[in-house]
């Protein structure tokens, strides 16, 4: 059996067979060591492989009932998290990964069976049906802030009362304001959230840990600026790359061993890329803004196909300081408020124009994503932001989760459309 | 040297055969507006065969030939496939040259485009969205419930004063509204006057998204109905310019553009 009908079956296995029991049973016979590794030769890039071999061990050790699982939305300190020796579980990044492996249709028809509105945005919706058919791990803790995203405040509320760990939910407020009272209130609610955790799980706070934590978050940056960095004259890229794969361990497994080491891959991964690149290749630049589809798709070949590559991904910005593990709720609130999804959207206005000139990019494309009002309400000035630049903007209208919310044949006239635009310039 | 344009549309399929010389002057030797039907493939191949009988020339005369439209990928015998949206933009700019804005409304997507006046080639658009509201098939929908041929609606768009207000942009649910309005009584003029008004706005809204540049030209199928070009007329308070065949632009720019292929 080939590696892609090796997937294809694991895939219609799921489907066939969408219980905890199989999921459970599918992670441990992948995680076997000959198995995993052969399950990662079919991935061509290097960093992929290593982000797809670690993902799958990290879901079986979520799996496996030996640690604490603590939910989070995406948005959230991780380093905080993992430095508290739980095991994050991001229903959000699964919600994805129910498009990926074809379930996310019946998933988001229990959420909407179980009352959820339609109009909530898939990736809650999707999870949110997920877990009621007991599909996910039973979590300890829950956590979710009100950063960017408002559906994940509630929807996160909803799984603390489903798993009846309603006292073991907590919600982080983060301040309008990026200032020093704002730092300071922060600060004090992780530092809380850090002693209130360690006292639950009855044993002794563990800063020692939390510094490690914030070590490793901070190699995992500085070897991501290093790629970023390599990015902004790259065009021969590994095949299969893509910035938007790596949600997971750029969020929830921030401040991990593997994180960092998976970033350093990358870096050196792209830096020989770098060196055997042809100068004189040319393509458009484009600057993907919010985040892909997770079924299968032909978006990015269309644009490859049209001379057209996502050089830079808005998620992929490493817009924060580095961390001081002697002050860790201090960095930690930091990092929070420094994201330019915070307050204002002139601030992620700014950050976009900011990446727009760094990667020279030729045009942007912003995924609007069904139901992200706190994206999609920013749509219009973003256009007219970068069209006083010059710069041609799509808004590209579509879900990521719910593949029957985004025509094919649609979605690929306005991509083509588009790439005709930049190529004619 | 002969080219060939095909614009495949979700309700008519268009073919066009164009002569053009090295200065890019250019002739429409003939054009074929049919049916989609169930097979674009056999569409595409029909409509272009039949475009060379009316072109009185063979298929090995033909230099290159472009598909566009949502079926280009099925014509296999194109050389190339581009976008209604360039296409579009193309042959507009060939009828009108001065051509700012381009309303497109087709059989199940209506789109607007800017284009760029000095280099002819569209600079933004926007397209309808998922929905077929607003488009050429929601109006045939909506004559068929009303039994009232299509074609008379833009004489009883303007000989009709008074309107009643479809509210419903869903084609399903205005159908469920017209029969309701019918069943009150009320005059199925005035409904049409309501049903063109309705579309004008969707039109009109995208429109301002995209940005309002005179002079507008009016394409696709819907451009033949008098009343939906007067109603956006008179809410937007300009002139539209509509080509002599609104159907066979998309094909027109498409040949036009096939004169660029290099088969060298």
């Amino acid at each position: 059996m080939g590696m892609q009908s090796l997937k294809t079956s694991v895939i219609n296995n799921v489907q066939n067979n969408l219980n905890t029991k199989f999921i459970k049973k599918l992670l441990r016979f992948i995680s076997v060591k000959p198995v995993i590794n052969l399950y990662g030769q079919s991935f061509k890039s290097i960093a992929d492989r290593y982000l797809n071999i670690y993902s799958i061990r990290y879901l079986n050790e979520v799996y496996s009932e030996n640690y604490p699982v603590a939910y989070g939305s995406l948005f959230l300190p991780y380093e905080l998290i993992n430095g508290l020796g739980l095991k994050p579980f991001l229903p959000e990044v699964i919600g994805g990964f129910t498009a990926g492996l074809g379930v996310s249709g019946k998933t988001i028809k229990t959420a909407s069976n179980k009352w959820y509105s339609s109009d909530l945005c898939t990736f809650h919706r999707s999870a949110t049906g997920a877990s009621e058919m007991d599909l996910f791990p039973k979590p300890s803790f829950i956590f979710s802030s009100n950063l960017a995203c408002d559906a994940a405040c509630k929807s996160f509320q909803s799984f603390s009362r489903k798993y009846g760990i309603e006292k073991n939910y907590y919600l982080i407020d983060v301040p309008y304001e990026n200032d020093k009272e704002s730092l300071h209130y922060l600060s004090k609610q992780l530092e809380n959230i850090f002693y209130d955790v360690s006292e639950k799980l009855y044993k002794k706070p563990d800063i020692e840990n939390l510094k490690k934590a914030i070590n490793y978050s901070n190699e995992f940056r500085k070897f991501a600026i290093e790629a970023n960095n390599i990015r902004k004259q790259l065009f021969d890229y590994p095949q299969y790359f893509n910035g938007l794969n790596f949600i997971l361990p750029f969020f929830g497994l921030c401040g991990t061993k593997e994180t960092a080491k998976l970033y350093k891959i990358m870096r050196d991964e792209l830096k020989e890329k770098l060196l055997k690149q042809d100068k004189n290749k040319k393509m458009k630049k484009v600057l993907w803004m919010h985040l892909k589809p997770y079924y299968r798709n032909e978006i990015f070949n269309i644009l490859e196909n049209n001379n057209c590559r996502v050089v830079f991904e808005e998620t992929s910005n490493i817009f924060w300081e580095e961390l001081n593990p002697e002050k860790p709720f201090e960095s930690l609130a930091g990092k929070m408020l420094s994201n330019p999804l915070r307050g204002s959207g002139e601030n992620r206005i700014n950050a976009m124009r900011n990446l727009a000139d760094s990667y020279d990019v030729d045009g942007v494309i912003m995924f609007s994503h069904w139901g992200c009002r706190q994206s999609n309400g920013l749509s219009r000035i973003i256009k007219d932001s970068f069209n006083r630049q010059g710069i041609p903007v799509l808004i590209l209208d579509g879900d990521c989760v719910d593949i029957n919310n985004c025509p094919a044949g649609q979605i690929k006239t306005r991509v083509e459309g588009f790439a005709e635009i930049l190529n004619s310039v | 040297m002969y080219t060939c344009g095909i614009d495949i549309g979700s309700v008519s399929t268009e073919a066009l055969i164009l002569d053009i010389d090295e200065s890019k002057n250019y002739k429409i030797l003939s054009y074929v507006v049919n049916k989609t039907g169930s097979n674009s493939k056999t569409a595409a191949l029909e409509s272009f065969n039949k475009a060379l009988t009316d072109a009185k020339i063979n298929r090995n005369e033909i230099n290159s030939i472009i598909a566009t439209g949502y079926g280009r990928v099925n014509v296999e015998f194109a050389d190339k496939n581009i976008t209604e949206i360039t296409c579009h933009a193309s042959g507009v700019t060939l009828i009108f040259p001065a051509t700012a804005t381009i309303i497109d409304i087709g059989g199940q997507d209506s789109k607007v485009i800017k284009i760029d006046k000095t280099t002819k080639k569209p600079i933004d658009f926007l397209m309808n969205d998922k929905c077929a509201a607003g488009t050429g098939r929601f109006l045939e929908v909506m004559a068929k419930t009303l039994e009232i041929n299509l074609e008379n609606f833009g004489d009883i768009f303007l000989n009709t004063k008074e309107k009643v207000d479809i509210t419903s942009t869903c084609t399903v649910f205005a159908e469920s509204e017209i029969v309701s309005l019918i069943g009150h009584g009320v005059a199925k003029e005035k409904i049409i006057k309501g049903l063109i008004y309705s579309i004008a706005d969707r039109i009109i809204s995208m429109i301002s998204r995209v940005g309002l540049e005179e002079p507008v030209c009016l394409t696709g199928g819907v451009a033949k109905n008098s009343g939906i070009s007067s109603a956006i007329e008179e809410k937007l308070g300009i002139k539209l310019s509509i080509p002599f065949e609104p159907q066979i632009t998309g094909a027109l720019g498409a040949a036009y553009l096939a004169a660029k292929i290099d088969h060298t």
